[in-house]
């Protein structure tokens, strides 16, 4: 990249299945104090601008923008608000950077799921009108589709699926700020209610409260606020076509596209062997799966097998979703992308406690933006 | 500074119950149209075809999203085609389970490069599986009004 962007602060409000006293302002308040505090800021002195992730028809509002500024010291200032991903809201705060107009640029992304009270409908509305919609179908009927292509395709079995739910629901254990740890087996997550075969309940990410806001700096600015920043050495984002009837059903194309575009700018070259871990989309538990063959952690099939064998495991040879995931932190519907990089930075400063990797230099976050999307959005930090 | 009192009990915790009465139109457009008037009027699918890329577009677009050509040749595809993959659903929308689970599939048409997502029926659950052939029922033509559901669902063949 033409000029180096660094993470210098981070916040959050915790994740829980339900907020019922604080407001989304108040959640984006409570995350943006903590994330100024961490990077010993002043809002309303030092950020040159700001950038919210969100979605109009999660918030209960219309035109979401507008009622950004207060509660993220935001007042008078430059505020865009995009939809999409969390990183999507990193990788426009790290053009602003770029520009060399702005040093400090302020990204913010949440969710108030308990709020949402007809989420599944939302997700259908997002849906072709013509050819989709009036099937009146769950959405979630697209994740068990895409799940049996996938396995069919690959061989995976279906304990290899479960296997990342156990596996991600144990991390969350270690992990305070995850609403969802669990100590599970493999016929717990298969033995739970079908919700679109072979997708089952625990297959798929409850949802829950809480919001991320991450100050990033350009590189002069960063050295002179902390002695820890995290770079921001690559970012890429990329879609797959938008009709159902034109996918790949099999395979995460957006996810290889995003991942190719991260891993040129960051000049990575092998990056199984340049990345110590990752933190990635699991939404359903065989995303965690296609994603890492999509982002050539591993080769295509070989992600459930390398689970099944424990690579992927805290103490395994790479690491993924050390956090939890969405599995176990809940899934936080715009943040998900956010709360997957809040972990990599946590990681990479070694501030992850009893679930710390050791020596972590470099680290991937990628997210998804769930069905019926095909927006993926990977972004490589290193310490 | 950050909170400094937090609500102690859920019956303080106050909230508005809102709603957002939505109804909107959405234009099927040029190629939407001519695809279900055709089913409406004659029982048959059709395509477009880029030339260009050699790619049969079902649902039929206005244009190829591979190299960006306006599509204007207009082919008839056949009304079969194979399971590509499958789902049984449980929840409706609401997320309340069905009484009866439902069988949906992205069938791959044949001849062509695309499909249609639809239900399947005439079959059981245990007997679907990927590459099953499978025709559209279309309902009977006084029942059509020119959409997704003028066809009732797919079934297997033979
Ligand atoms: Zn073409």
């Amino acid at each position: 990249m033409i000029r180096e962007v660094a993470i210098v602060g981070v916040g959050w409000s915790p994740f829980r299945s339900i907020t019922p006293d604080l407001s989304y302002k108040e959640m984006m308040y409570e995350a943006a104090v903590r994330a100024y505090e961490d990077a010993g800021i002043d809002p309303r002195r030092d950020v040159d601008s700001f950038v919210t992730v969100a979605e109009d028809f999660n918030e209960g509002t219309s035109i979401f923008d507008e009622y950004v500024p207060d509660q993220l010291g935001a007042l008078h200032r430059p505020v865009q608000t995009i939809t999409g991903d969390g990183i999507h809201g990193i990788a426009a705060a790290v053009m602003q950077i770029l520009t060399g107009q702005f040093d400090v640029v302020v990204v913010e992304a949440h969710s108030k799921a308990s709020n949402v009270l007809t989420l599944p409908h939302i997700l259908a509305y997002a849906m072709d009108p013509v050819f989709n919609r009036p099937l009146a179908a769950h959405p979630y009927f697209i994740a068990g589709m895409e799940m049996r292509r996938y396995l069919a395709e690959t061989g995976t079995p279906l304990e290899a699926c479960a296997q990342v739910v156990v596996k991600n629901r144990a991390n969350a254990l270690r992990n305070p700020l995850a609403g969802y740890g669990a100590d599970l087996t493999i016929d717990d997550v298969l033995a739970s209610e079908p919700i679109a075969e072979p997708l089952t309940r625990l297959a798929c990410a409850d949802h829950a409260d809480g919001a991320v806001v991450m100050v990033l700096a350009s590189g002069e600015t960063a050295r002179a606020l902390t002695d820890r920043p995290i770079w921001v050495r690559g970012i890429g984002w990329a879609n797959d076509t938008f009709w159902l009837e034109s996918r790949p059903w099999g395979q995460a194309r957006y996810a290889y596209l995003a991942g190719q575009m991260a891993y040129s700018t960051a000049g990575i070259k092998s990056p199984r062997t340049e990345i110590d871990f990752a933190e990635i989309d699991d939404t359903f538990a065989y995303k965690e799966l296609q994603h890492l063959e999509a982002l050539g952690l591993c080769k295509p099939g070989e992600a459930g097998a390398w689970t099944l064998e424990g690579g992927t495991e805290l103490e395994g040879e790479f690491p993924v979703n050390p956090s939890g995931g969405s599995l176990g932190e809940g899934h936080l519907l715009d943040c998900t992308g956010l709360a997957r990089v809040l972990e990599v930075v946590l990681q990479l400063r070694g501030e992850a406690g009893p679930r710390q990797i050791e020596d972590a230099e470099v680290g991937l976050a990628f997210a998804w933006r769930g069905v019926p999307t095909t927006s993926g959005a990977a972004v490589i930090l290193s310490n | 500074m950050s909170l400094m009192y937090r609500i102690q009990h859920p019956r303080d915790a106050l909230v508005w119950e809102g709603e957002i009465p939505l109804f909107s139109r959405y234009t099927m457009g040029i190629a939407g149209e001519r695809f279900f008037r055709e089913i409406m009027e004659n029982g048959r699918l059709m395509g477009t075809r880029c030339p260009e890329c050699d790619l049969i577009y079902v649902p039929p677009r206005l244009y190829c999203e591979q190299c960006f050509a306006h599509l204007d040749e207009w082919v008839e595809v056949p009304s079969t085609g194979q399971v590509h993959t499958y789902t049984i659903v449980h929840a409706d929308l609401d997320g309340n389970p069905l009484e009866e689970p439902r069988i949906l599939a992205f069938i791959h048409i044949d001849g062509t490069d695309g499909g249609l997502v639809h239900y399947l029926g005439e079959v059981d659950p245990d007997q679907v599986c990927i590459g099953m052939c499978v025709e559209a029922v279309f309902k009977d033509k006084a029942e059509r009004k020119g959409g997704i559901l003028d066809i009732a669902y797919f079934r297997p063949v033979g």
